[in-house]
C-alpha cells in the first residue's frame, strides 16, 4: 500500500483494493437541492466530473517537464496559466504558478502515476501531492456559459482574454477555485471539496435566470 | 385628471399605451415612454414635494438626473418601497404608485412649513443649533421632533421581494454617455475592432440628440441615433446598457455601473414578467480606456423665489416639449445669458403656447436663435433678467429689469410680466462629477464660464463635458476620443469615421450671470435658491462668507450645498460664484468642492448582489455533514466552518438542552468510547531535504531527532514571540512531514510558512501544500476506542507496537488509513486519516462496530470541555495574541539551544517577556462547586478594595465538569506560576463576588497514564 522512495517521501495509496461505497463531495449538495427542471432550453448545463486523480507537482520545470514526458507522454506547460490535454482528452496538466502543475487523470491512475513520477525523478528536489479526495471538477456549458461565470468571478472570460487551453486560480463568489477552458464549448472549475456546495448552490442561483440542466 | 398638457402630436411617446399610475394618493394617465415627472407634467400637477428646511412648495425643475425637488418614493407595497427616486429617472409603467417623500400631512398642506415662516422667512445656515442650543441637554430632544420633520424617503420595513445581482465585465473602451459625443466614440471604438461597453442613465440613448432642433445629414436627429445604436448593437465587440448609471468612478478605470432591469416596468421583477431575474444589477467594469462623455448640466439663475413651481430649466422645457410632448405650461417667460436656452422659447410657442418674453442678460445678442426668435415674433428684452418670481403655489408673474452685471445692481424701473413658467439659464456646467471620483482636480475654463475635468490617466474627456458644446463639435470630439481610446488599449488600424453633416449655426457669446440682483439686498429680498434639495439660499452663503467660511468646502459643510442625493448637480457653480462675489475673489480662487460617488443614490440590494441570505458567506462542510445533520446536530461556525458543536438526544420526549448533551458526551468518552469529527483541522503537506530544518526554524522546539513513524507537538510564534498557532506535526519519511494547525489557523499558517520560505530562506528545499480537504480525519477516543478499533482494522493497535504519539499506515474498514495515536482529550485516542471520500463508509463502519460500546458522537462543546480539563489550551482562545509559550508554562516545548534561531526566539529574550509579572496561565478551581465563571471575567487578588479595582488577570476558559462534579476554569494570571493555592477574586457586574483558588491548569490524570494505556 505505501512505501518510502528514494527521496525519503512516504507514498501512500488512498484508493481501497475493494470497493467500499464512495461519495462524491457534491453527494449531500444532490439531495438536498435535487437537480432543477430546465423548462424549455436551458441556457446552462452543468455537471460534476466526480472522483479523479488530482496530483499537485511541484518543483523546477525542466525536471517536471522530462518526468511527464516520460511518464504521461505529455510535456509540462511550461506557459503561465496554460492547460494542455493528453490526445484522449482524459489527462490534463495545468499550469498553477512558476513552481506548481495541476495534473488531472482518471480516478485510480493516480498513485500509479505518482509512484511512475518518483521513480523518474529520484533524488530531485520535487514534491508530489495526492489532492484527489480534496477537490471535485464541475463542467460549465450551454449558451449562457460565460454570462454565468460573469455574474461569479471578476476575472475576464471574454474569448480575447481567455481562449481554449488557459486556466487561472480566481476568485469565485466568496471562494476560490481553479477556472479553465479545456474546449470552445465547456468550461471547468476545479473547486475545493469544502466549498463544493456553496459553489454548486452558487451555480444553481446564478443559472436561474438562464435555465439549467444538471442530469 | 385629463392630460392637460400634452400635445396632440409628435414626442417620442406611444400614445396607444395609456398606462394609469397614483401619485400622492391620485390616479392619473400618461403614456408608454413617459417619465414619471413628464407623466406628472402633463397632468398639471405642480407641487411634487416639500422643501428638506423650509418645508416650500417645490415642482419638477429638471428633465434629468440632475432633477433636485421631484424626488419620490415609489413602491406599491411596504414590501417593495424604494426611496431616493428620481422621477426624471423613473420610466413610467402601468399600477406605478409614487409619493412625496416630503410633507405631512400631505404637499399640498404642510405643517412643517409654519417652521420656515418662523423668523421672518429666513433661516440662517445652522438654524437649528443655533435655535435650540439651551438647554444643551434638551438638544436630544428637540432633534427628535426636528428629525421628524426631515428626511428623503423612507426604508422598506419589510424584506425586499426582488433579487439583485453583479456582472462583472473587462473592456478596451467603456463610454460613459450615449449622447452625440458617446454614440460617435463608440461608433470610432467599435470600428477598431475594440471591446466597447457604452451606458446611458436614460430611458433611451440618444441624450440631447433625443430633443434637438438640428438635422444630421438632412435627417432628424433621432434617426441618425436609430442607426447608430442599431449598427453598434449588431456589433458582437459592444454591450449597450441603457438604464445604467455609471455611478462611481474608481481607481485604474475600475467603474460601478447600476443598472435598473426591470424597475421601468414594474414594481417588481415577478410583475415585470421576469420571475427570478434581478431587478437591478451592479456592473463592475475594469476599462482599459474610458471616454467620459457625461455632457452637461444647464445651470439655473439665482433669483428671488426662484423655487416656486412653474420655475424651470430652459433646457428641460424643451427635452419636455420634443421627447414627450408635454408642455408644462401656458405662458412663459424666459430668463437667459446665452443663446442655447432660446431653443425653449421656439419649441414653447411651436407647441402652440404663449412665449411672454424673452429677457435676455447680454446688451447685444445677435446669434441665429435670436433673430429666429425675433423673426417670428417673441418679445426679446435685452440688457435684463428675471429678477423675481411672483406666485403663491405656482408662478402667475415674473418681475423683470434691466441690471448692471459689473456693478450687481438693478438698474431701472421693474416691470411684471404675467405668466405662469419662468425658464432660465444661466449657461452650463460639464458634468464632471466622474472624473471628480478619481481625485482629479476640475480645471476652470473662463471662455466656458465653467469647470472641465482635470486629467486622468485612461480617460478621454469628450464632448461637452471637455466643453465642445456646438452638435458638429461634439460628434467630431467624440469620433476623436473613441478613436484614440482605441488606439491606446491597442486598436491602431482604425477607420476613418465619416460624421454626419450638421448645419452651422452661429451662437453669440454668452454671459457671466449666476445670481440676479434684485432691489433689496440678498438677505432682505425673498429667498434666492441656490441649491434646492438642500434649501441652501444666496444670502445663506453671504451670511457663511460674513461669518469666516472663506474656503468653499468649509461654506459647503456649513451650508449644506452640494450635500446628499444631489452632489451639486445645479447648484455648485453658482455657490461657487455667489462665494466667490462675497469675498471679491474669482470663482478658481474660491475653489471647487470634490464630487463623491455615488453620482445618484444606489440600492443597498444592488451593492449586496446575491451575497446574502444563505449565499452571504461560504458554508464549507466537511465529508461527514449530512451524518451530523441526520443525526440531530446543532452546528457551531468555526471560521467558514459548520462543526457539530454537539449532539442533543431526545429523552423521553425532552430534547437535551447543551449543558445536558455535553455532560453526557463527556462521560461517554471518560468511560466508554466517543468519536469526533475533526476533518476541519488544517493539514499541510510538507516536503524536501530540507523539510526538517524548515520546521525547526518556525516552531519553538526541537524536530531534529522526531524519527519516521513519531508524532510531535509543536509551537508557533510570530516573530514578536507570541504563540500564534500549535498542532501536532508527524514525521512520514526523513524528508516528508504532516503538520497540522487549528481549524481557524489554517490558511494563514500555510501563507506564514510560504512567507518565510519565499522571502527569509529561499535557500531551503521544501514545498508546502495544503491536503485539509483531501483527508478526513475521525477521531476515536475514550477506554474502549482500542477495543472498538481493532475490531475494524489491520493493525496491531498493543501499547507497546502501536505508541502513544505514533502514527502508522493501515486499513479501516477496507480503506487505506492513517492513524495517529495522539489524544486531545486525555483519554486513549486514534485519529483516523482516510481520503475524504471515503469518509462517510468508514465512520458508519465504525457506529456499526461501535453500537456495543455506546460510541458517542461528540461536538465542539465537548472537546473543549475535555481538552480543558486536561489543560490543553486552544489558541485563539486561552491565548490572544499576547502570550508567550513561557507564559503557558511550556518550557518544555522552547528549545533554546537549537543552532538556527527559530521565529521569535530573540523576542523571548526581551526584558517585557522576562517580566516575572506577565499573565500566566493557570487553572481556577471555585471555591463553590456549582460555580461556573464566567469567559472573560476579571481577576483580582484583593476582593475588598475599591473600585476601580487593580485587574490581575481573566478567564480564558470555563465550564462544569462532569467527572469532576465541579465547575473548572482555566485563567491567565499576573504572576500565576507562583501563587498556586493562592485565592482569587472574581467581581462580577451584578456586584456578586466569586472565589477560587489558583490551581494546575490540569484538572484529570495529570501523570497522562489514561491517554498512554
Amino acid at each position: 500500500m505505501s512505501n518510502v522512495s528514494v527521496s525519503n517521501v512516504r507514498e501512500f495509496n488512498t484508493v481501497p483494493d475493494g470497493n467500499p461505497k464512495v461519495e462524491s463531495p457534491l453527494a449531500w449538495s444532490y439531495q438536498q437541492h435535487p437537480a432543477p427542471r430546465a423548462s424549455g432550453q436551458a441556457g446552462i448545463v452543468l455537471r460534476e466530473k466526480a472522483l479523479l486523480g488530482h496530483l499537485v507537482l511541484r518543483g523546477g520545470a525542466i525536471v517536471l517537464d522530462e518526468a511527464v514526458r516520460a511518464t504521461l507522454g505529455m510535456s509540462l506547460p511550461a506557459k503561465p496559466n496554460a492547460l494542455e490535454h493528453d490526445d484522449s482528452g482524459e489527462r490534463s496538466i495545468q499550469w498553477l504558478s512558476p513552481d506548481e502543475w495541476l495534473v488531472i487523470v482518471p480516478g485510480g491512475e493516480e498513485f500509479k502515476l505518482e509512484r511512475a513520477l518518483r521513480q523518474v525523478l529520484g533524488d530531485a528536489h520535487y514534491s508530489i501531492v495526492n489532492a484527489s479526495g480534496g477537490q471535485t471538477v464541475l463542467t460549465l456549458s450551454g449558451d449562457n456559459a460565460r454570462e454565468v461565470l460573469m455574474k461569479s468571478t471578476s476575472y475576464d472570460v471574454h474569448p480575447n482574454a481567455f481562449p481554449v487551453g488557459k486556466g487561472v486560480t480566481t476568485v469565485f463568489a466568496k471562494a476560490t477555485v481553479v477556472l479553465r477552458r479545456p474546449s470552445e464549448t465547456h468550461w471547468e472549475l476545479v473547486v475545493r471539496r469544502s466549498f463544493a456546495d456553496y459553489c454548486y448552490r452558487w451555480l444553481l442561483d446564478a443559472s436561474a435566470e438562464y435555465g439549467i440542466d444538471t442530469q | 385628471m385629463t392630460q392637460s398638457n400634452r400635445i396632440a402630436a409628435g414626442g417620442r411617446v406611444d400614445r396607444s399605451q395609456v398606462l394609469e399610475f397614483t401619485f400622492n394618493g391620485q390616479r392619473y394617465q400618461g403614456f408608454k415612454g413617459d417619465t414619471l415627472a413628464s407623466a406628472l407634467l402633463a397632468n398639471g400637477v405642480n407641487i411634487v414635494n416639500r422643501s428638506f428646511k423650509y418645508s416650500r412648495a417645490r415642482g419638477i425643475v429638471a428633465a434629468g438626473s440632475e432633477e433636485p425637488n421631484a424626488v419620490v418614493q415609489l413602491g406599491a407595497r411596504d414590501d417593495t418601497q424604494v426611496p431616493n427616486v428620481r422621477a426624471t429617472q423613473q420610466g413610467l409603467y402601468s399600477g406605478l404608485v409614487a409619493r412625496s417623500t416630503n410633507g405631512w400631512p400631505n404637499v399640498q398642506r404642510d405643517v412643517m412649513s409654519w417652521v420656515g415662516r418662523l423668523g421672518g422667512g429666513f433661516m440662517p445656515p445652522g438654524f437649528y443649533y443655533k435655535t435650540f442650543m439651551a438647554p444643551a441637554s434638551m438638544w436630544m430632544t428637540y432633534e427628535k421632533y426636528i428629525r421628524m420633520g426631515a428626511g428623503l424617503g423612507r426604508a422598506p420595513t419589510e424584506s425586499d421581494p426582488d433579487i439583485y445581482d453583479h456582472m462583472h465585465h473587462h473592456c478596451d473602451v467603456m463610454v460613459i454617455g450615449a449622447g452625440p459625443a458617446g454614440l460617435a466614440a463608440a461608433l470610432s471604438a467599435a470600428r477598431a475592432g475594440a471591446r466597447v461597453i457604452l451606458c446611458d442613465e436614460q430611458e433611451e440613448m440618444g441624450g440631447s440628440l433625443l430633443d434637438s432642433r438640428e438635422t444630421l445629414d438632412g435627417v432628424s436627429a433621432v434617426r441618425w441615433v436609430e442607426q447608430a445604436l442599431s449598427e453598434l448593437a449588431g456589433m458582437e465587440t459592444v454591450t449597450l446598457l441603457p438604464r445604467t448609471t455609471a455611478n462611481g468612478y474608481h481607481d485604474h478605470n475600475f467603474v460601478t455601473l447600476h443598472e435598473r432591469r426591470t424597475e421601468h416596468l414594474a414594481d417588481t421583477a415577478r410583475e415585470a414578467g421576469f420571475p427570478g431575474e434581478s431587478r437591478a444589477r451592479l456592473h463592475r467594469v475594469r476599462a482599459a480606456q474610458v471616454v467620459l462623455a457625461s455632457g452637461t448640466h444647464e445651470r439655473p439663475l439665482v433669483y428671488a423665489n426662484n423655487d416656486l413651481p412653474g420655475n424651470m430649466l430652459a433646457g428641460a422645457i424643451s427635452t419636455y416639449i420634443r421627447r414627450y410632448a408635454v408642455v408644462p405650461g401656458q405662458s412663459l417667460v424666459l430668463s437667459t445669458s446665452n443663446d442655447h436656452a432660446y431653443r425653449a422659447a421656439l419649441d414653447w410657442k411651436e407647441a402652440g403656447r404663449k412665449v411672454v418674453a424673452i429677457v435676455d442678460a447680454r446688451a447685444n445678442p445677435d446669434g441665429d436663435l435670436v433673430r429666429q426668435a425675433r423673426d417670428s415674433g417673441i418679445r426679446v428684452i435685452t440688457g435684463s433678467a428675471v429678477i423675481e418670481a411672483r406666485g403663491n403655489q405656482r408662478v402667475t408673474g415674473a418681475r423683470i429689469s434691466a441690471i448692471d452685471l459689473e456693478r450687481f445692481v438693478v438698474i431701472g424701473k421693474v416691470e411684471e410680466l404675467e405668466c405662469d413658467t419662468i425658464a432660465s439659464s444661466g449657461g452650463y456646467s460639464p458634468v464632471i462629477h466622474l472624473s471628480s471620483h478619481t481625485g482629479t482636480r476640475p480645471v476652470w475654463n473662463e471662455e466656458l464660464l465653467g469647470f472641465v475635468p482635470g486629467k486622468v490617466k485612461g480617460m478621454h474627456a469628450a464632448g461637452g463635458v471637455a466643453g465642445h458644446y456646438a452638435l458638429s463639435e461634439t460628434l467630431t470630439d467624440g469620433a476623436r476620443a473613441g478613436r484614440q481610446a482605441a488606439l491606446e488599449s491597442g486598436f491602431n488600424n482604425a477607420p476613418d469615421i465619416v460624421l454626419p453633416a450638421t448645419r452651422a449655426r452661429r451662437d453669440a457669446p454668452a454671459c457671466a450671470l449666476y445670481q440676479v440682483p434684485h432691489e433689496k439686498s440678498a438677505l432682505r429680498a425673498p429667498k434666492q435658491f441656490v441649491d434646492l434639495q438642500n434649501d441652501v439660499t444666496a444670502a445663506g452663503i453671504e451670511v457663511a462668507t460674513r461669518e469666516g467660511f472663506e474656503s468653499i468646502e468649509h461654506v459647503k459643510r456649513y451650508t449644506a450645498l452640494g450635500f446628499g442625493t444631489d452632489q451639486g448637480k445645479l447648484g455648485n457653480i453658482n455657490g461657487m460664484a455667489i462665494a466667490a462675489r462675497c469675498l471679491d475673489r474669482s470663482i478658481p480662487e474660491v475653489g471647487t468642492t470634490v464630487f463623491r460617488p455615488n453620482y445618484t443614490p444606489v440600492t443597498f440590494g444592488a451593492i449586496v448582489g446575491r451575497h446574502c441570505g444563505e449565499l452571504f458567506d461560504p458554508e464549507r462542510y466537511t465529508a461527514l455533514h449530512q451524518w451530523h445533520i441526520e443525526n440531530g446536530a446543532e452546528f457551531e461556525d468555526v471560521g467558514q466552518w459548520k462543526r457539530p458543536w454537539y449532539f442533543p438526544r431526545t429523552v423521553n420526549g425532552k430534547k437535551e438542552t447543551m449543558h445536558e448533551a455535553v455532560n453526557r458526551e463527556c462521560l461517554a468518552v471518560r468511560e466508554g468510547v466517543g468519536i469526533l469529527d475533526a476533518s476541519t483541522l488544517g493539514k499541510i503537506d510538507i516536503q524536501g531535504p530540507d523539510a526538517r530544518e524548515f520546521l525547526g526554524r518556525v516552531y519553538t522546539n526541537k524536530w531534529a531527532q522526531l524519527a519516521p513513524g513519531r508524532v510531535r507537538y509543536g509551537l508557533m510564534c510570530k516573530d514578536d514571540g507570541m504563540l500564534m498557532d500549535d498542532g501536532t506535526t508527524s514525521c512520514l519519511g526523513d524528508n516528508h512531514f504532516l503538520m497540522t494547525t487549528t481549524t481557524g489557523g489554517a490558511a494563514g499558517v500555510l501563507e506564514w510558512l510560504e512567507l518565510w520560505h519565499q522571502t527569509e530562506w529561499p535557500e531551503l528545499q521544501v514545498y508546502f501544500n495544503s491536503v485539509t480537504d483531501h483527508w478526513a480525519t475521525m477521531t476515536v477516543t475514550g477506554p474502549d476506542a482500542r477495543k472498538l478499533l481493532s475490531e475494524l482494522t489491520d493493525l496491531d493497535l498493543d501499547r507497546e507496537n502501536f505508541k502513544f504519539m505514533d502514527w502508522r499506515d493501515a486499513t479501516v474498514a477496507e480503506v487505506p488509513a492513517r492513524i495517529f495515536r495522539i489524544s486531545f482529550t486525555g483519554e486513549l485516542a486514534f485519529e483516523i486519516n482516510v481520503q475524504a471520500n471515503y469518509a462517510m463508509h468508514v465512520w458508519k463502519k465504525l457506529f456499526e462496530h461501535g453500537e456495543k460500546y455506546n460510541l458517542t458522537p461528540y461536538g465542539t462543546e465537548t472537546m473543549h470541555v475535555l481538552r480543558a480539563e486536561k489543560g490543553l489550551i486552544i489558541v485563539g482562545q486561552d491565548t490572544d495574541g499576547s502570550v508567550t509559550p513561557e507564559d503557558l508554562g511550556m518550557q518544555w516545548a522552547i528549545g533554546y539551544d537549537k543552532p538556527f534561531p527559530w521565529i521569535g526566539k530573540r523576542a523571548l529574550s526581551r526584558p517585557d517577556t522576562r517580566r516575572k509579572d506577565r499573565k500566566q496561565f493557570v487553572g481556577l478551581k471555585p471555591k463553590d462547586p456549582s460555580v461556573v465563571l464566567e469567559e472573560g471575567a476579571q481577576i483580582v487578588f484583593d476582593g475588598k478594595q475599591s473600585i476601580p479595582m487593580d485587574m490581575k488577570g481573566h478567564v480564558t476558559s470555563s465550564y462544569y465538569s462532569a467527572s469532576l462534579k465541579h465547575g473548572f476554569a482555566l485563567a491567565v494570571v499576573m504572576g500565576g506560576h507562583e501563587r498556586m493555592g493562592q485565592t482569587v477574586y472574581i467581581p462580577m457586574t451584578d456586584g456578586t463576588m466569586h472565589e477560587a483558588e489558583i490551581v494546575s491548569p490540569v484538572f484529570i490524570d495529570p501523570k497522562g497514564e489514561r491517554q498512554h494505556v
